[in-house]
């Protein structure tokens, strides 16, 4: 399975980790997660991120809004999915942390099974086995469909990796599946029948395997394992006869082809059949140089002429082996020192770099240098992936710690400012909050509110009257003073009558007019209230904000310098960290490289060997000696780790 | 030359010999469980296919050493310290930039999309542009799952205010598709959030376009 599908398929895992509400009604169903209603925006905006495919922004924003506790209808979920994204992040120790902090309680058990299952791959991805282990024995009941079958070969395959072959051997024997899956699990227990020495039980298990009768590729591939390990086992245990049947059946155009072939040519050798062995060795000596098993075919099908006395084209056999070696040996050379320059990590991870992080990533194609294809062996090994992986993630990590560092000078700029800012500000401020005008503001409000009070107690409707009506009204008071000093007359009862009805309809209207009038002035009032309210409150915050500002830019300030230096102090160990990895990877891919070149020139040097021994024959042979003795067999050398 | 080399290796033990060399071929499919995780890993491909995105286990793993789990051991948690670091500056850049009592954030959220595929989203307050945003189609098919993006945060002085929307995308038909929505709201003492909703009116075979306000 591709490293894209299966991220995908955890993703799709850990959303549903994560997207599972913990509601009792939904025990019942447990595997039937039902799609989240977000409740919360803050976790809607982390969801975004992680759909989008933004991990570290997800897990960023979900630490940060738990912090601020923006999340209150979704603790849970956010807690589950920060579990899952650590994982993701390749951060494993922490992700288990919190899954085993979070999955005990108020989580359907369904969830809480499938939490374990993955976090046990992934313990198991990354060499823990023992945990891995324990995280399967934390499953309590069925996983449901063909999870539980993997549930019980994954841990088949980490009590292998234990060395515990008997308990491995134990749990397979009782254990029934589909079709497919039997077909693994009998070659998971032939494996570890092999390994714990029971040949004569694996064969009949490791046959059935091997004779399937299937068109799957990779059932196909699994045939053909089998069959070479079988073969192979046998070969071990020195019974070559039964070796040939097994390694015969292993497919030309599969990728265990060579090693059968090279097996196979042994098998026959073994039995005394040399020419017979001739035949897969000179099919394995046209492919790759590269392959252990095709650089010993050189030697073995030299070897093999010479056993049927064809001494020149044995001869002519080695010298070729030589040539071939030679130059082999030449290249590797070149490409050792090309590691050793320092910069193979930078090629192999190129333009993506900085791209991207993450725990599925996986090197997908090799670069263009001297030293790539010696390196395939290398790349697929798992130790190597993990470890470019986590040089990769440490390379991103550090280019957003630089951002962050440019940042943190913009931050420290804008507290500059605006200290500077308040100190500029602060004569203007404490003039204001010296003025104590809010309060007198709030005395006028009062006298105003007892004039309206007076004037609704005595019904003074001309108080509220226009300002047209007001001088009127003014007017008519000071024509009724000015007739009071005028002696009775005929003239001033007309003039008093007069005024009296001008006065009258003029009230009349004042009268008709001031419930309104009144109305709007309380209405006024409240609204000078409300107003009153606001500067009061506005009052208060520049008053909290003279005696605050100076601290919180201070504070600011302060954890603005620590978070500087935590990003310097940070940086420097993701350097050390990243020099180490890369001097360890380097170390990996050299010690490989020059496990090849000794191979190589062990090989080499039997050649030289066989070559010498040939022509000392021929030489014994051109005085009168008598019958030439077989050339010797190729002598073991050492395998690259 | 002879002698030596036929001391080294006596002819009557050669099928011993062999095996011998074979022995780091055989080690690699026997001695190390490699096969069996690998025979583990294939199955489970159909297994994850037919079972709805169940995850299989994945390619084999060589024994880890003391050396590399102590270089991983380091490594996870100076990537944990980086991600609590990061959390912290998050936090310092917000509350520095957008205090609580003037943030005004805006969020997007897109239920069904059936009859509109969004592009982009324009935003003004109080008649400003304060976002312009295009999609890709990943940000597009988060939504569509469920995630809210919180597309603009910026800060705003209390009192009345006015966000305006604008959403271009395909309409129904394949059609090119643009509207508005607006929402007028009082920016308090605490943060603002409001929310872009496109939900999908299926009486009317017509996306809907609604501003909500979360008090």
């Amino acid at each position: 399975m591709s490293g894209r599908r299966y991220a995908f398929a955890l993703g799709l895992a850990l959303a549903a980790l994560a997207l599972a509400p913990a509601q009792a009604a939904r025990k019942s169903d447990r595997d039937k997660l039902p799609s989240i209603r977000v409740q919360d925006l803050h976790y809607g905006e982390v969801l975004f991120q992680f759909y989008s495919g933004q991990e570290l922004q997800a897990l960023t924003e979900l630490e940060a809004f738990s912090q601020w506790q923006r999340m209150p209808h979704h603790s849970a979920d956010a807690d589950l999915l920060a579990g899952g994204l650590y994982l993701q992040l390749g951060m494993h120790n922490e992700a288990g942390a919190r899954f085993e902090r979070l999955l005990s309680n108020n989580v359907p058990a369904g969830v809480r099974n499938r939490a374990w299952f993955y976090l046990a791959k992934i313990w198991y991805e990354r060499g823990y086995y023992e945990r891995a282990e324990q995280a399967i024995g934390r499953i309590q009941g069925p996983l449901g469909g063909e999870l539980d079958a993997e549930r019980v070969h994954l841990l088949v395959n980490a009590l292998m990796r234990q060395q515990r072959f008997d308990d491995a051997i134990a749990l397979l024997k009782g254990w029934r599946g589909s079709s497919d899956w039997m077909a693994y699990a009998s070659f998971n227990l032939g494996v570890a029948l092999v390994r714990a020495g029971r040949l004569a039980e694996a064969d009949p298990i490791l046959s059935s395997v091997g004779t399937l009768n299937t068109d799957s590729a990779e059932l196909l591939n699994l045939r053909d394992k089998a069959n070479l390990a079988l073969g192979f086992a046998y070969l071990q245990a020195d019974q070559s006869d039964k070796a040939r049947i097994p390694l015969e059946r292993v497919r030309l155009n599969g990728p265990y082809s060579s090693r059968a072939l090279l097996g196979d040519g042994w098998a026959r050798a073994a039995l005394g059949d040399y020419r017979g062995a001739l035949t897969p060795w000179l099919e394995l000596r046209q492919r790759n140089l590269l392959d252990a098993a095709v650089q010993e075919s050189f030697l073995a099908v030299p070897y093999a002429f010479g056993k049927l006395n064809a001494g020149a084209q044995s001869a002519d056999y080695y010298e070729r082996a030589l040539s071939s070696f030679a130059s082999e040996s030449d290249n590797l050379d070149g490409a050792i020192g090309h590691i050793q320059e320092g910069h193979m990590l930078d090629e192999l991870l190129g333009e993506d770099k900085d791209a991207r992080y993450g725990w599925f990533w996986q090197l997908k194609a090799l670069p263009n240098a001297p030293q790539s294809r010696y390196l395939y062996a290398v790349l697929a090994d798992n130790d190597f992936q993990e470890g470019l992986k986590n040089y990769r993630d440490m390379s991103y990590l550090s280019s957003t710690l630089r951002h962050w560092d440019d940042s943190m000078q913009a931050f420290a700029a804008m507290i500059e400012t605006r200290q500077r800012a308040y100190a500029e500000r602060l004569p203007r401020a404490d003039a204001l909050l010296g003025s104590d005008r809010p309060a007198k503001l709030r005395d006028r409000r009062a006298a105003v509110g007892s004039q309206l009070d007076a004037v609704e107690t005595g019904n003074d409707a001309p108080a509220l009257g226009t300002p047209d009506e007001r001088a009127q009204w003014g007017n008519v008071a000071r024509l009724e003073e000015q007739l009071a000093a005028v002696p009775p007359s005929l003239e001033r009862d007309a003039a008093r009558d007069k005024l009296r009805l001008i006065k009258g309809v003029l009230y009349w209207r004042l009268d008709a007019a001031f419930k309104a009038r009144d109305y709007e002035q309380r209405r006024s009032l409240r609204e000078l209230d409300a107003a009153l309210e606001e500067l009061q409150n506005r009052w208060v915050r520049v008053q909290q904000a003279r005696q605050t500002v100076p601290n919180d830019t201070g504070e600011f300030a302060a954890r603005i310098a620590a978070l500087a230096e935590r990003i310097h102090s940070v940086r420097e160990r993701l350097a050390q960290a990243s020099e180490q990895q890369n001097q360890y990877l380097e170390s990996v891919a050299e010690a490989e490289l020059r496990a090849q070149k000794q191979r190589l020139d062990a090989y080499a040097l039997q050649a030289r060997f066989a070559l010498a021994d040939i022509y000392d024959r021929g030489a014994d042979q051109g005085q009168g000696a008598t019958a030439p003795a077989p050339p010797p067999a190729p002598s073991p050398v050492p395998e690259p780790k | 030359m002879n002698s030596f080399i036929s001391k080294q290796f006596p002819m009557n033990t050669m099928s011993r010999r062999l095996l011998r060399m074979l022995w780091p071929l055989i080690v690699v499919p026997l001695t190390a469980p490699a096969l069996a995780a690998d025979a583990v890993a294939a199955p489970s491909t159909a297994a994850a296919d037919a079972s709805s995105g169940a995850a299989a286990p994945a390619a084999p793993a060589a024994d880890a050493t003391g050396t590399t789990r102590s270089l991983d051991e380091g490594i996870q948690n100076l990537k944990k310290d980086v991600v609590d670091l990061n959390k912290d500056l998050f936090v310092l850049e917000e509350e520095l930039l957008f205090p609580a009592n003037t943030q005004v954030a805006v969020f997007v959220s897109m239920d069904v999309g059936d009859f509109f595929a969004l592009d982009s989203i324009t935003l003004k307050v109080d008649n400003h542009d304060v976002s312009n945003y295009l999609y890709t189609p990943r940000e597009v098919a988060a939504l569509l799952k469920g995630g809210v993006q919180r597309l603009y945060v910026g800060n705003l002085k209390s009192g009345d205010h006015e966000l305006v929307a604008f959403f271009k995308g395909k309409g129904p038909h394949e059609r090119y598709y643009q509207r508005a929505a607006s929402i007028h709201f009082e920016k308090g003492v605490g943060a603002k959030y409001l929310e872009l909703k496109i939900t999908d009116h299926e009486r009317a075979q017509q996306p809907e376009f609604e501003i909500k306000d979360w008090e």
